[in-house]
């Protein structure tokens, strides 16, 4: 194989399979470290400022967020976008890379996909919240009602974002656990402990290995990745649909869907990394998730970085050779200059400058530097949805209409508490679940040059 | 009464080379445990998923049957029109019935499988060997009225030179 060639064993260390299970159900066998107690001690905290926000949400209405008349999606829409473009290049991390039978996803792509499936739990909040009136949520499916039956606005990218949601949730939380059912048998065949034997016996679905089970599931896994792959792309070019079927200077452009595809799946890989890099510093897998491994993340970083750069460049191009002078006055003087030109540089900052240093072979060894980058990365996405959503809206066609907008503490509390749940699920994740696919890293363990 | 031998490996090569040579002596290969998918095996023992057909058929129903569900909703159903947009409007229900297929082929696909191979939640199970979802490779041959003390003894030892660490009579 010509890749294994060039990149040298996947996993270092001259493994035996037994010694694999050893070291990946190592952390689900001994008691946590006290920093795994502080983080959860601290995720509580996130949770309850967040459970404060969420009863004050529902209990007065919206009208607790900062949003008005001008700024009818604040915060809200913002971390939606965020929380679901992290959540999509975990799967895009998994499947595109299966797809294109890139070996040395084996030991990142569980991490990846349990990253997804609680990142897009965490962005469902928010449009579940912006409602205002949760009991009447059922709404937005179509089903056989009392009125009429009036049916929904099947044009509206909003119900498409339901669906396409739903849909995406749904197939990545089953594309994470079917390929853990074998890992989970794993866990109950080798643990002593009669709880977890029946635990795990449970969740195991009564795996055992045999060849026809072994052949379905890999072609399950093929079947429901290259449909997924798909789903991927699909779901956040609906989601900037959301905003480029309006007629707001600054939202109003063809190069939305791929433009938010594509950050997706840049806050995502930085996300990995930055997950990737602190599994490694505190189970000390560097076996398993190598330098290699990490090496190979950094490069696809500079290359979408890339293609944000040239995003950001055709938008502000665009806007000057329309000549049209709404979208001028939004770029040039509400973006590039203007009220929020902070937010406008830490975005092109961090999210197509910065990565840019990957470039060099000393950085991209360097985990210090590459982890402060990777949550660099991710801080500029979240910038890149402020800059989108508030500059658009602030400032719209009628002056009279111009206000500014500030998040109130209920709207900061929902995204700290998203954040808390997030932490939440993957320290559970360390504890309770193989962090990395047993039976896929020993499906590759032996692949070395020659073979 | 025992009713199967097993035999036990710790290398994925031995464990197939000695399924070739239990192949080429014409005796029946009951079933083969890996701790992970080896193509090889599904090769010898000639194993075949029609998994590939069932994901296309249950992604074109959900294509299918979510736009005429569209169809009926939007211009039989309840006809309003809104925005000055057609009743049919054929790019928005073709996204919908995109997005439904993926989901239809994903969601019947994985239930497929789990009814397919018999598994699920709290299933109780005969495990051959706990090693097997370790580091086992166990090749397990059911023992038929018809096989001779013979033919198990030359089983027996084919299992053994091909290099099985262990062989079971269970």
């Amino acid at each position: 194989m010509y890749n294994t060639e060039i990149r040298g064993p996947l996993i270092t260390g001259d493994k035996t399979f037994h010694q694999v299970t050893e070291d990946i159900c190592h952390p689900i066998d001994r008691k946590p470290g006290y920093w795994w107690y502080f983080v959860l001690l601290l995720c509580l905290g996130a949770l309850v400022y967040g459970s404060w926000a969420l009863k004050i949400t529902v209990k007065d209405g919206i009208g607790s967020w900062g949003l008005n008349n001008s700024v009818s999606w604040g915060w809200g829409i913002i971390n939606f976008v965020w929380w679901i473009g992290i959540g999509h290049a975990g799967t895009a991390f998994s499947i595109f890379l299966l797809i294109l039978e890139q070996k040395w996803r084996t030991s990142i792509n569980r991490a990846a996909e349990l990253m997804t499936v609680v990142a897009v739990i965490c962005a469902v909040h928010f449009p579940i919240l912006h409602i205002g009136r949760l009991w009447d949520g059922f709404f937005i499916f179509p089903y056989p009602n009392t009125r009429g039956p009036l049916w929904l606005n099947f044009n509206s990218p909003l119900f498409w974002d339901v669906i396409a949601i739903f849909a995406y949730f749904v197939a990545s939380s089953l594309f994470w656990y079917v390929g853990m059912i074998p890992d989970l048998a794993t866990i109950r065949d080798r643990t002593t402990s009669k709880i977890k034997k029946a635990i795990y016996g449970f969740f195991s679905f009564g795996w055992v290995g045999s060849s026809q089970d072994w052949l379905r599931l890999e072609t399950l896994n093929w079947l429901i990745g290259g449909l997924i792959a798909a789903l991927v792309v699909s779901v956040h070019s609906i989601v900037a649909l959301d905003f480029a079927t309006s007629i707001l200077p600054g939202w109003h452009s063809t190069i939305f869907p791929p433009y938010f595809v594509v950050g997706a799946i840049l806050s995502g890989f930085a996300m990995v990394i930055t997950l990737m890099i602190i599994i490694r510093k505190i189970y000390k897998l560097n076996d398993y998730i190598t330098d290699s491994h990490l090496n190979a993340i950094c490069k696809i970083l500079i290359f979408i970085s890339l293609i944000m750069g040239t995003a950001y460049a055709t938008e502000i191009f665009i806007a000057w050779y329309s000549d049209n002078e709404y979208e001028m006055f939004t770029f040039f003087h509400n973006r590039v200059t203007g009220d929020y030109n902070k937010a406008f540089w830490v975005m092109i900052l961090s999210n197509a400058i910065l990565p840019q240093l990957f470039w060099f072979k000393k950085i991209r060894k360097n985990l210090t530097i590459v982890f402060i980058i990777s949550i660099c990365i991710n801080i500029g996405m979240w910038f890149e949805r402020y800059v989108i959503v508030v500059t658009s809206l602030t400032k719209d066609f009628f002056p009279s209409n111009w206000t500014d907008y500030s998040p109130t503490g209920v709207e900061v509390g929902l995204f700290v508490g998203t954040f808390g749940f997030f932490i939440l699920c993957i320290l559970l994740f360390f504890r309770y679940l193989p962090m990395i696919s047993i039976h896929e890293v020993k499906g590759v363990l032996k692949y070395k040059i020659n073979k | 009464m025992n009713t199967a031998i097993l035999g036990i490996y710790e290398d994925e090569d031995l464990m197939i080379s000695a399924l070739k040579r239990i192949r080429d002596e014409k005796m029946e290969i009951s079933e083969v445990f890996t701790p992970y998918p080896v193509h090889e095996v599904f090769k010898i023992l000639k194993r075949k998923t029609r998994l590939p057909l069932a994901t296309f058929l249950f992604s074109s129903l959900g294509a299918i049957l979510t736009y005429l569900f569209l169809y009926w909703a939007s211009v039989l159903s309840y006809p309003l029109i809104f925005g000055g947009k057609p009743l049919h409007s054929i790019p928005s229900f073709i996204l919908i019935s995109f997005v439904m297929m993926i989901f239809f082929g994903v969601f019947l696909s994985v239930i497929a499988f789990l009814v397919r191979s018999k598994l699920y939640p709290g299933k109780k199970v005969k495990i051959h060997d706990l090693r097997i979802t370790d580091n086992a490779f166990v090749i397990l041959i059911d023992k038929k009225p018809e096989m001779s003390s013979d033919d198990i003894k030359l089983l027996n030892s084919i299992l053994k030179e091909h290099g099985a660490i262990e062989v079971l009579e269970k």
